[in-house]
Protein backbone atom coordinates (compact mmCIF):
# COMPACT_ATOMS: atom_id res chain seq x y z
CA UNK A 1 0.00 0.00 0.00
CA UNK A 2 1.73 3.19 -1.00
CA UNK A 3 1.55 6.49 1.44
CA UNK A 4 -0.63 9.56 1.20
CA UNK A 5 1.98 11.65 -0.96
CA UNK A 6 3.72 8.95 -3.43
CA UNK A 7 2.64 10.28 -7.32
CA UNK A 8 -0.39 7.80 -8.55
CA UNK A 9 0.54 6.94 -12.23
CA UNK A 10 -1.86 8.03 -14.47
CA UNK A 11 -3.23 9.91 -18.06
CA UNK A 12 -6.40 11.87 -16.55
CA UNK A 13 -6.44 15.43 -17.17
CA UNK A 14 -5.40 16.68 -14.15
CA UNK A 15 -2.17 14.71 -14.37
CA UNK A 16 -1.96 16.20 -18.21
CA UNK A 17 -2.16 19.64 -16.49
CA UNK A 18 1.16 21.64 -16.11
CA UNK A 19 2.53 21.23 -12.07
CA UNK A 20 2.60 24.77 -11.94
CA UNK A 21 -1.33 24.70 -12.92
CA UNK A 22 -2.09 22.00 -10.36
CA UNK A 23 0.42 24.22 -7.83
CA UNK A 24 -2.15 27.37 -8.21
CA UNK A 25 -5.17 25.15 -8.46
CA UNK A 26 -4.50 23.38 -4.84
CA UNK A 27 -3.15 26.63 -3.58
CA UNK A 28 -6.11 28.39 -4.19
CA UNK A 29 -8.22 26.09 -3.19
CA UNK A 30 -6.62 26.16 0.26
CA UNK A 31 -6.86 29.96 0.01
CA UNK A 32 -10.62 29.79 -0.76
CA UNK A 33 -11.39 27.82 2.11
CA UNK A 34 -9.47 30.43 4.68
CA UNK A 35 -11.31 33.60 2.67
CA UNK A 36 -14.42 32.38 2.88
CA UNK A 37 -16.93 31.50 6.00
CA UNK A 38 -19.48 29.86 4.68
CA UNK A 39 -20.05 26.32 5.70
CA UNK A 40 -21.58 25.22 2.61
CA UNK A 41 -18.74 26.88 0.03
CA UNK A 42 -16.45 24.75 2.02
CA UNK A 43 -18.14 21.63 1.49
CA UNK A 44 -18.45 22.57 -2.08
CA UNK A 45 -14.42 22.51 -2.04
CA UNK A 46 -14.36 19.35 -0.16
CA UNK A 47 -16.85 17.96 -2.73
CA UNK A 48 -14.63 19.49 -5.77
CA UNK A 49 -11.73 17.36 -4.42
CA UNK A 50 -13.66 14.65 -4.47
CA UNK A 51 -14.41 15.13 -8.07
CA UNK A 52 -10.96 15.76 -9.12
CA UNK A 53 -9.79 12.52 -7.42
CA UNK A 54 -12.36 10.50 -8.99
CA UNK A 55 -11.46 12.09 -12.73
CA UNK A 56 -7.98 11.76 -11.65
CA UNK A 57 -8.63 7.86 -10.68
CA UNK A 58 -7.34 8.64 -7.65
CA UNK A 59 -10.88 8.48 -5.15
CA UNK A 60 -9.73 5.51 -3.20
CA UNK A 61 -6.39 7.82 -1.97
CA UNK A 62 -9.04 10.49 -1.91
CA UNK A 63 -11.65 8.87 0.25
CA UNK A 64 -8.33 7.33 2.87
CA UNK A 65 -7.14 10.81 3.03
CA UNK A 66 -10.64 11.98 4.14
CA UNK A 67 -11.58 9.07 6.31
CA UNK A 68 -7.85 10.05 8.21
CA UNK A 69 -8.88 13.34 8.19
CA UNK A 70 -12.27 13.53 9.51
CA UNK A 71 -11.04 11.26 12.52
CA UNK A 72 -8.12 14.34 13.24
CA UNK A 73 -10.89 16.73 12.92
CA UNK A 74 -13.09 15.12 15.38
CA UNK A 75 -10.29 15.84 18.17
CA UNK A 76 -9.97 19.58 16.92
CA UNK A 77 -13.85 19.82 16.68
CA UNK A 78 -14.32 18.79 20.70
CA UNK A 79 -10.54 21.08 21.73
CA UNK A 80 -12.19 23.81 20.20
CA UNK A 81 -15.89 23.80 21.00
CA UNK A 82 -14.92 23.02 24.97
CA UNK A 83 -12.59 26.60 25.15
CA UNK A 84 -15.13 28.58 22.87
CA UNK A 85 -17.04 30.50 25.44
CA UNK A 86 -18.50 33.50 22.94
CA UNK A 87 -22.25 33.38 21.96
CA UNK A 88 -25.96 31.92 23.38
CA UNK A 89 -25.21 28.67 25.53
CA UNK A 90 -26.78 25.08 23.91
CA UNK A 91 -25.72 23.19 26.67
CA UNK A 92 -23.77 23.37 30.42
CA UNK A 93 -21.40 20.87 31.37
CA UNK A 94 -19.79 20.23 34.47
CA UNK A 95 -16.84 22.35 35.14
CA UNK A 96 -18.36 25.68 34.23
CA UNK A 97 -17.33 23.89 30.26
CA UNK A 98 -20.39 25.67 28.16
CA UNK A 99 -21.48 24.57 24.48
CA UNK A 100 -22.21 27.41 22.90
CA UNK A 101 -23.97 28.01 19.06
CA UNK A 102 -21.02 30.23 18.06
CA UNK A 103 -18.70 27.97 19.20
CA UNK A 104 -20.25 25.41 17.49
CA UNK A 105 -20.40 27.15 14.56
CA UNK A 106 -16.44 28.11 14.47
CA UNK A 107 -15.18 24.46 15.23
CA UNK A 108 -17.29 22.92 12.63
CA UNK A 109 -15.95 26.44 10.60
CA UNK A 110 -12.86 25.00 11.37
CA UNK A 111 -12.50 20.82 11.03
CA UNK A 112 -13.98 21.60 7.42
CA UNK A 113 -11.38 24.20 6.78
CA UNK A 114 -8.96 21.87 8.05
CA UNK A 115 -10.21 19.07 5.80
CA UNK A 116 -10.74 21.29 2.53
CA UNK A 117 -7.46 23.25 2.43
CA UNK A 118 -5.39 19.71 2.95
CA UNK A 119 -6.77 17.77 0.59
CA UNK A 120 -5.76 19.70 -2.44
CA UNK A 121 -2.35 19.44 -1.50
CA UNK A 122 -2.48 15.84 -1.31
CA UNK A 123 -4.15 15.53 -4.39
CA UNK A 124 -1.26 17.79 -6.09
CA UNK A 125 1.08 15.76 -5.05
CA UNK A 126 -0.82 12.21 -5.92
CA UNK A 127 -1.02 13.54 -9.74
CA UNK A 128 2.62 15.52 -9.92
CA UNK A 129 5.98 13.55 -10.45
CA UNK A 130 8.38 14.86 -7.46
CA UNK A 131 11.00 15.82 -10.92
CA UNK A 132 7.87 17.89 -12.26
CA UNK A 133 7.15 19.71 -9.79
CA UNK A 134 11.12 20.60 -8.87
CA UNK A 135 11.47 21.63 -12.46
CA UNK A 136 8.79 23.80 -12.79
CA UNK A 137 9.46 25.04 -9.92
CA UNK A 138 12.91 26.29 -11.40
CA UNK A 139 12.33 26.53 -14.60
CA UNK A 140 8.85 28.35 -14.48
CA UNK A 141 9.40 30.35 -11.15
CA UNK A 142 13.07 30.69 -11.07
CA UNK A 143 13.62 29.34 -7.76
CA UNK A 144 16.96 27.90 -6.89
CA UNK A 145 17.32 24.13 -7.70
CA UNK A 146 18.73 23.67 -3.87
CA UNK A 147 15.20 24.99 -2.65
CA UNK A 148 13.20 23.27 -4.55
CA UNK A 149 15.49 20.26 -4.03
CA UNK A 150 14.84 20.64 -0.22
CA UNK A 151 11.05 21.06 -0.62
CA UNK A 152 10.69 18.03 -2.74
CA UNK A 153 13.19 15.68 -0.91
CA UNK A 154 11.35 16.85 2.53
CA UNK A 155 8.23 15.70 0.92
CA UNK A 156 9.79 12.30 -0.64
CA UNK A 157 11.53 11.32 3.18
CA UNK A 158 8.30 11.74 4.54
CA UNK A 159 7.13 7.82 3.42
CA UNK A 160 10.69 6.98 3.93
CA UNK A 161 10.55 7.83 7.54
CA UNK A 162 7.54 6.69 8.12
CA UNK A 163 8.49 3.31 6.84
CA UNK A 164 11.67 3.54 9.43
CA UNK A 165 9.58 4.60 12.34
CA UNK A 166 7.39 1.30 11.53
CA UNK A 167 10.52 -0.88 11.34
CA UNK A 168 12.16 0.76 14.49
CA UNK A 169 8.90 0.14 16.34
CA UNK A 170 8.89 -3.46 15.04
CA UNK A 171 12.39 -3.80 16.39
CA UNK A 172 11.42 -3.03 19.82
CA UNK A 173 8.43 -4.96 20.11
CA UNK A 174 10.40 -8.04 19.23
CA UNK A 175 12.44 -7.08 22.22
CA UNK A 176 9.43 -6.60 24.15
CA UNK A 177 8.37 -3.30 24.62
CA UNK A 178 4.47 -3.24 24.19
CA UNK A 179 3.22 0.35 22.70
CA UNK A 180 -0.63 -1.52 23.34
CA UNK A 181 -0.70 0.39 26.81
CA UNK A 182 -2.83 3.13 27.74
CA UNK A 183 -1.35 4.88 30.15
CA UNK A 184 -0.17 8.46 27.56
CA UNK A 185 2.53 8.93 29.78
CA UNK A 186 4.21 5.51 29.55
CA UNK A 187 3.63 5.36 26.07
CA UNK A 188 5.74 8.63 25.42
CA UNK A 189 8.40 7.10 27.45
CA UNK A 190 8.15 4.29 25.60
CA UNK A 191 8.26 6.77 22.16
CA UNK A 192 11.04 8.82 23.20
CA UNK A 193 13.95 6.41 23.39
CA UNK A 194 12.72 5.67 19.28
CA UNK A 195 13.30 8.87 18.48
CA UNK A 196 17.45 8.23 18.54
CA UNK A 197 17.59 5.42 16.20
CA UNK A 198 15.20 7.30 13.67
CA UNK A 199 17.32 10.20 13.82
CA UNK A 200 20.82 8.30 13.85
CA UNK A 201 19.30 6.48 10.54
CA UNK A 202 18.21 10.30 9.07
CA UNK A 203 21.01 11.77 9.25
CA UNK A 204 22.87 8.77 7.83
CA UNK A 205 20.22 8.66 4.86
CA UNK A 206 20.63 12.42 4.26
CA UNK A 207 24.37 12.74 4.43
CA UNK A 208 24.89 9.81 1.91
CA UNK A 209 22.25 11.35 -0.37
CA UNK A 210 23.64 14.80 -0.13
CA UNK A 211 27.58 13.42 -1.15
CA UNK A 212 25.81 11.10 -3.80
CA UNK A 213 24.17 14.50 -5.48
CA UNK A 214 27.42 16.19 -5.14
CA UNK A 215 29.53 13.53 -6.96
CA UNK A 216 26.69 13.31 -9.70
CA UNK A 217 27.28 17.37 -10.05
CA UNK A 218 24.31 18.76 -7.88
CA UNK A 219 26.09 22.03 -7.98
CA UNK A 220 26.73 22.67 -11.26
CA UNK A 221 22.63 22.19 -11.97
CA UNK A 222 21.28 25.67 -13.44
CA UNK A 223 17.38 26.91 -13.97
CA UNK A 224 17.65 26.06 -17.89
CA UNK A 225 19.35 22.37 -16.96
CA UNK A 226 16.46 20.50 -17.10
CA UNK A 227 15.50 19.27 -20.54
CA UNK A 228 11.89 18.96 -20.05
CA UNK A 229 9.52 22.12 -21.16
CA UNK A 230 5.99 22.79 -19.65
CA UNK A 231 4.20 24.77 -21.71
CA UNK A 232 0.88 26.34 -20.92
CA UNK A 233 -2.12 24.65 -22.65
CA UNK A 234 -5.77 25.97 -23.31
CA UNK A 235 -6.83 23.24 -20.27
CA UNK A 236 -4.32 25.12 -17.88
CA UNK A 237 -6.20 28.65 -18.56
CA UNK A 238 -9.11 27.22 -17.96
CA UNK A 239 -8.06 25.41 -14.93
CA UNK A 240 -6.45 28.80 -13.72
CA UNK A 241 -9.55 30.40 -14.83
CA UNK A 242 -12.05 28.69 -12.61
CA UNK A 243 -9.50 29.24 -9.41
CA UNK A 244 -9.97 32.76 -10.52
CA UNK A 245 -14.01 32.43 -9.72
CA UNK A 246 -13.89 30.43 -6.89
CA UNK A 247 -11.77 33.14 -5.16
CA UNK A 248 -14.09 35.73 -6.35
CA UNK A 249 -17.06 33.38 -5.17
CA UNK A 250 -15.32 33.20 -1.68
CA UNK A 251 -15.11 36.26 -0.77
CA UNK A 252 -17.97 37.30 -2.28
CA UNK A 253 -20.34 34.39 0.12
CA UNK A 254 -21.54 35.97 3.11
CA UNK A 255 -20.71 33.87 6.21
CA UNK A 256 -23.39 30.82 7.29
CA UNK A 257 -23.94 32.24 10.62
CA UNK B 1 8.97 -25.35 19.64
CA UNK B 2 7.97 -23.68 15.90
CA UNK B 3 4.89 -25.40 14.25
CA UNK B 4 3.69 -23.67 11.13
CA UNK B 5 0.40 -25.29 9.79
CA UNK B 6 -0.50 -24.31 6.36
CA UNK B 7 0.33 -20.72 6.77
CA UNK B 8 -0.71 -18.09 4.30
CA UNK B 9 0.19 -14.59 4.44
CA UNK B 10 -0.04 -11.49 2.04
CA UNK B 11 1.43 -7.89 1.53
CA UNK B 12 -2.14 -6.08 0.35
CA UNK B 13 -3.71 -8.08 -2.70
CA UNK B 14 0.29 -10.11 -3.33
CA UNK B 15 0.51 -13.45 -1.66
CA UNK B 16 3.81 -13.88 -0.28
CA UNK B 17 3.24 -16.82 1.94
CA UNK B 18 1.30 -19.94 0.43
CA UNK B 19 0.27 -23.07 2.63
CA UNK B 20 3.86 -23.29 3.96
CA UNK B 21 4.03 -25.56 6.84
CA UNK B 22 6.91 -27.34 8.96
CA UNK B 23 7.87 -28.39 12.57
CA UNK B 24 10.95 -27.52 14.15
CA UNK B 25 12.46 -28.99 17.73
CA UNK B 26 13.77 -27.63 20.83
CA UNK B 27 17.59 -26.92 20.18
CA UNK B 28 17.85 -27.31 16.13
CA UNK B 29 19.77 -25.21 13.92
CA UNK B 30 18.08 -24.27 11.00
CA UNK B 31 18.32 -21.42 8.25
CA UNK B 32 15.84 -20.86 5.44
CA UNK B 33 17.39 -20.08 2.05
CA UNK B 34 15.97 -18.59 -1.35
CA UNK B 35 16.29 -15.53 -3.80
CA UNK B 36 14.85 -12.18 -2.45
CA UNK B 37 11.78 -11.56 -2.63
CA UNK B 38 11.15 -15.16 -2.18
CA UNK B 39 9.21 -14.53 1.61
CA UNK B 40 12.08 -15.54 3.58
CA UNK B 41 12.34 -12.20 6.22
CA UNK B 42 8.01 -12.58 6.47
CA UNK B 43 8.66 -15.98 7.62
CA UNK B 44 10.46 -15.40 10.66
CA UNK B 45 8.46 -12.68 11.17
CA UNK B 46 5.61 -14.93 11.18
CA UNK B 47 7.51 -16.87 13.89
CA UNK B 48 7.66 -14.19 16.19
CA UNK B 49 4.25 -12.83 15.84
CA UNK B 50 5.46 -9.64 14.38
CA UNK B 51 2.70 -10.67 11.35
CA UNK B 52 -0.09 -12.66 12.23
CA UNK B 53 -1.20 -15.40 9.46
CA UNK B 54 -3.81 -14.66 7.32
CA UNK B 55 -5.11 -18.14 7.52
CA UNK B 56 -3.14 -21.47 8.91
CA UNK B 57 -1.67 -21.36 12.58
CA UNK B 58 1.59 -20.68 13.91
CA UNK B 59 2.97 -21.72 17.69
CA UNK B 60 5.96 -21.13 19.53
CA UNK B 61 6.48 -23.21 22.38
CA UNK B 62 2.64 -23.79 22.51
CA UNK B 63 1.19 -20.39 22.40
CA UNK B 64 -0.67 -19.36 19.26
CA UNK B 65 0.87 -15.88 17.51
CA UNK B 66 -2.79 -15.09 16.83
CA UNK B 67 -3.75 -14.55 20.19
CA UNK B 68 -0.28 -13.79 21.97
CA UNK B 69 0.82 -10.06 21.75
CA UNK B 70 4.66 -9.67 20.07
CA UNK B 71 5.59 -8.24 23.56
CA UNK B 72 4.73 -11.31 25.22
CA UNK B 73 6.22 -13.68 23.14
CA UNK B 74 9.49 -11.93 23.43
CA UNK B 75 9.86 -13.48 26.44
CA UNK B 76 10.37 -16.79 24.63
CA UNK B 77 11.78 -15.68 21.53
CA UNK B 78 14.59 -13.19 20.08
CA UNK B 79 14.52 -11.77 17.07
CA UNK B 80 18.02 -9.98 15.71
CA UNK B 81 17.15 -7.99 12.82
CA UNK B 82 19.34 -7.17 9.84
CA UNK B 83 19.81 -3.61 10.86
CA UNK B 84 20.97 -3.15 14.63
CA UNK B 85 20.77 0.61 14.58
CA UNK B 86 16.64 -0.19 14.24
CA UNK B 87 17.06 -2.00 17.90
CA UNK B 88 20.00 0.33 19.31
CA UNK B 89 18.43 3.24 21.04
CA UNK B 90 20.73 4.07 24.58
CA UNK B 91 23.09 6.18 25.14
CA UNK B 92 25.91 3.51 26.90
CA UNK B 93 26.31 -0.47 25.92
CA UNK B 94 24.91 -1.44 29.70
CA UNK B 95 21.98 0.19 29.23
CA UNK B 96 21.06 -1.20 26.08
CA UNK B 97 20.85 -4.54 27.43
CA UNK B 98 19.11 -3.30 30.36
CA UNK B 99 16.83 -1.87 28.06
CA UNK B 100 15.47 -5.33 26.55
CA UNK B 101 15.72 -7.05 29.96
CA UNK B 102 13.31 -4.52 32.37
CA UNK B 103 10.60 -5.09 29.26
CA UNK B 104 10.63 -8.79 29.93
CA UNK B 105 11.57 -8.89 33.17
CA UNK B 106 10.05 -7.46 36.89
CA UNK B 107 12.74 -7.95 39.39
CA UNK B 108 15.55 -5.24 39.45
CA UNK B 109 18.03 -7.53 40.87
CA UNK B 110 18.12 -10.14 38.55
CA UNK B 111 17.83 -7.92 35.62
CA UNK B 112 21.46 -6.29 37.20
CA UNK B 113 22.38 -9.80 37.64
CA UNK B 114 21.81 -10.66 34.18
CA UNK B 115 23.18 -7.09 32.73
CA UNK B 116 26.56 -7.40 34.31
CA UNK B 117 26.88 -11.62 33.68
CA UNK B 118 26.18 -10.46 29.45
CA UNK B 119 28.88 -8.14 29.73
CA UNK B 120 31.19 -10.25 30.91
CA UNK B 121 30.23 -12.80 28.49
CA UNK B 122 30.41 -10.52 25.34
CA UNK B 123 33.73 -8.49 26.95
CA UNK B 124 31.73 -5.16 26.29
CA UNK B 125 33.22 -1.78 28.55
CA UNK B 126 29.12 -1.27 29.67
CA UNK B 127 29.75 2.82 30.09
CA UNK B 128 30.66 3.09 25.91
CA UNK B 129 28.53 4.66 23.42
CA UNK B 130 26.77 2.14 21.05
CA UNK B 131 26.39 4.82 18.45
CA UNK B 132 30.27 5.40 18.33
CA UNK B 133 30.89 1.92 18.09
CA UNK B 134 31.67 -0.72 14.67
CA UNK B 135 28.92 -2.06 12.58
CA UNK B 136 29.88 -5.56 13.55
CA UNK B 137 30.22 -4.47 17.48
CA UNK B 138 26.85 -2.53 17.11
CA UNK B 139 25.47 -5.90 15.99
CA UNK B 140 26.68 -8.09 18.66
CA UNK B 141 25.45 -5.23 21.10
CA UNK B 142 21.64 -6.09 19.59
CA UNK B 143 22.92 -9.66 19.93
CA UNK B 144 23.75 -9.21 23.60
CA UNK B 145 21.05 -7.47 24.66
CA UNK B 146 18.72 -10.13 22.98
CA UNK B 147 20.96 -12.82 24.85
CA UNK B 148 20.73 -11.17 28.27
CA UNK B 149 16.49 -12.19 27.86
CA UNK B 150 17.06 -16.26 27.79
CA UNK B 151 15.03 -16.33 25.07
CA UNK B 152 14.52 -20.03 24.32
CA UNK B 153 14.25 -19.51 20.40
CA UNK B 154 16.63 -16.77 18.51
CA UNK B 155 15.81 -15.83 15.25
CA UNK B 156 18.35 -14.42 13.03
CA UNK B 157 17.57 -12.19 9.77
CA UNK B 158 20.56 -11.63 7.91
CA UNK B 159 22.83 -11.59 11.54
CA UNK B 160 26.19 -11.38 9.62
CA UNK B 161 25.52 -8.69 6.93
CA UNK B 162 27.90 -6.06 6.95
CA UNK B 163 30.08 -7.56 8.93
CA UNK B 164 34.43 -8.60 8.20
CA UNK B 165 34.86 -12.30 8.48
CA UNK B 166 36.16 -11.98 11.69
CA UNK B 167 33.58 -10.49 13.25
CA UNK B 168 31.24 -12.54 11.27
CA UNK B 169 32.84 -16.13 12.67
CA UNK B 170 32.99 -14.25 16.56
CA UNK B 171 29.31 -13.65 16.24
CA UNK B 172 28.97 -17.23 14.71
CA UNK B 173 30.26 -19.03 17.98
CA UNK B 174 28.42 -17.02 20.00
CA UNK B 175 25.40 -18.36 17.66
CA UNK B 176 26.76 -21.48 17.99
CA UNK B 177 27.34 -21.69 21.93
CA UNK B 178 23.93 -20.64 22.59
CA UNK B 179 22.68 -23.56 20.69
CA UNK B 180 24.80 -25.92 22.07
CA UNK B 181 22.85 -24.90 25.42
CA UNK B 182 19.61 -25.49 23.90
CA UNK B 183 18.57 -22.36 22.41
CA UNK B 184 16.88 -22.91 18.73
CA UNK B 185 18.10 -21.31 16.13
CA UNK B 186 16.28 -20.08 12.68
CA UNK B 187 18.24 -18.13 10.87
CA UNK B 188 17.84 -16.11 6.85
CA UNK B 189 20.70 -16.12 5.10
CA UNK B 190 22.10 -15.42 1.93
CA UNK B 191 25.58 -16.85 2.88
CA UNK B 192 25.68 -20.20 1.60
CA UNK B 193 28.94 -20.52 2.84
CA UNK B 194 27.76 -19.95 6.59
CA UNK B 195 24.65 -21.91 5.97
CA UNK B 196 26.67 -24.90 4.86
CA UNK B 197 28.72 -24.70 8.08
CA UNK B 198 26.68 -24.01 11.22
CA UNK B 199 22.74 -25.04 9.71
CA UNK B 200 22.14 -28.76 10.92
CA UNK B 201 18.80 -28.24 8.84
CA UNK B 202 17.95 -25.94 5.80
CA UNK B 203 14.06 -24.54 4.45
CA UNK B 204 13.61 -23.33 0.70
CA UNK B 205 11.77 -21.12 0.38
CA UNK B 206 10.29 -20.19 -3.44
CA UNK B 207 7.87 -17.47 -4.42
CA UNK B 208 6.24 -17.76 -1.06
CA UNK B 209 6.09 -21.54 -1.07
CA UNK B 210 8.45 -23.95 0.94
CA UNK B 211 9.53 -26.38 -2.00
CA UNK B 212 13.06 -27.78 0.17
CA UNK B 213 13.10 -28.96 3.77
CA UNK B 214 16.00 -31.10 4.88
CA UNK B 215 19.49 -32.31 6.38
CA UNK B 216 21.76 -29.34 5.08
CA UNK B 217 24.18 -31.92 3.17
CA UNK B 218 21.27 -33.45 1.24
CA UNK B 219 19.23 -30.11 0.62
CA UNK B 220 22.62 -27.98 -0.47
CA UNK B 221 23.90 -30.99 -3.00
CA UNK B 222 20.60 -31.05 -4.88
CA UNK B 223 20.98 -28.97 -7.59
CA UNK B 224 17.86 -29.04 -9.24
CA UNK B 225 16.39 -27.60 -5.80
CA UNK B 226 18.75 -25.11 -5.27
CA UNK B 227 18.59 -23.76 -8.92
CA UNK B 228 14.75 -23.68 -8.59
CA UNK B 229 14.91 -21.58 -5.53
CA UNK B 230 18.16 -19.43 -7.64
CA UNK B 231 20.59 -20.21 -5.10
CA UNK B 232 24.20 -20.73 -5.44
CA UNK B 233 25.25 -23.51 -3.74
CA UNK B 234 28.35 -23.33 -1.84
CA UNK B 235 31.43 -23.69 -3.62
CA UNK B 236 33.00 -26.92 -2.80
CA UNK B 237 29.68 -28.81 -3.52
CA UNK B 238 29.95 -26.76 -6.50
CA UNK B 239 33.45 -28.04 -7.30
CA UNK B 240 32.80 -31.48 -6.73
CA UNK B 241 29.81 -31.28 -9.12
CA UNK B 242 32.35 -30.25 -11.47
CA UNK B 243 35.11 -32.69 -10.86
CA UNK B 244 32.89 -35.66 -11.17
CA UNK B 245 32.93 -38.92 -10.71
CA UNK B 246 34.41 -39.49 -7.39
CA UNK B 247 34.07 -36.25 -6.05
CA UNK B 248 29.67 -36.84 -5.61
CA UNK B 249 29.80 -37.39 -1.98
CA UNK B 250 32.19 -34.55 -1.20
CA UNK B 251 30.45 -31.31 1.20
CA UNK B 252 33.18 -29.57 2.96
CA UNK B 253 36.88 -28.69 2.24
CA UNK B 254 38.45 -31.03 4.64
CA UNK B 255 36.48 -34.38 2.20
CA UNK B 256 37.97 -32.45 -0.32
CA UNK B 257 41.03 -32.31 0.71
CA UNK B 258 40.76 -36.01 1.93
CA UNK B 259 39.95 -37.33 -1.70
CA UNK B 260 42.55 -35.06 -3.11
CA UNK B 261 45.58 -36.22 -1.20
CA UNK B 262 44.38 -40.16 -1.59
CA UNK B 263 44.26 -39.21 -5.95
CA UNK B 264 47.55 -37.83 -5.02
CA UNK B 265 48.91 -40.70 -3.50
Amino acid sequence: MGGFLDYVPGDSWLHRLNPLTKIMISLVLCVACFLSANHILILIIIGINLCMGALSGTMNRSLRILEVLSKLAIILFIVQILFIRDGNILLQLPFNILITDAGLSFSLLFCLRFIAATMPLVLMLSVTQMSDLTNVLVSKLGIPYKYTFVLTTAIRFIPIFSAEMTNIMEAQIARGVDFDTRNFFKKIRLLLPLCVPLLISSVKRIDSGAIAAELRGFNLRKRNSGYRQYPFKKKDLLALLFSVVLIVVATQVPAFI
Amino acid sequence: MIHFEHVSYGYGKTSTIQDVSFHIQKGEFVSIVGANGAGKTTLSKLCNGLLKPASGMVTIHGQNTQNTKTSLLARTVGFLFQNPDRQICQNTVYDEIRFGLECVLNDPIEVDRRCTETLDQFAFDGERDPFSMSRGERQQIALASLVACKPQVLILDEPTTGLDYQECMHMMKIICELNEKGTTIFMVSHDMELVADFARRVLVIREGKLIGDGETRAVLTNRALLDQASVLPPQIPTLAHQLGTGFEAVFTLNEMADIVEGRGQ
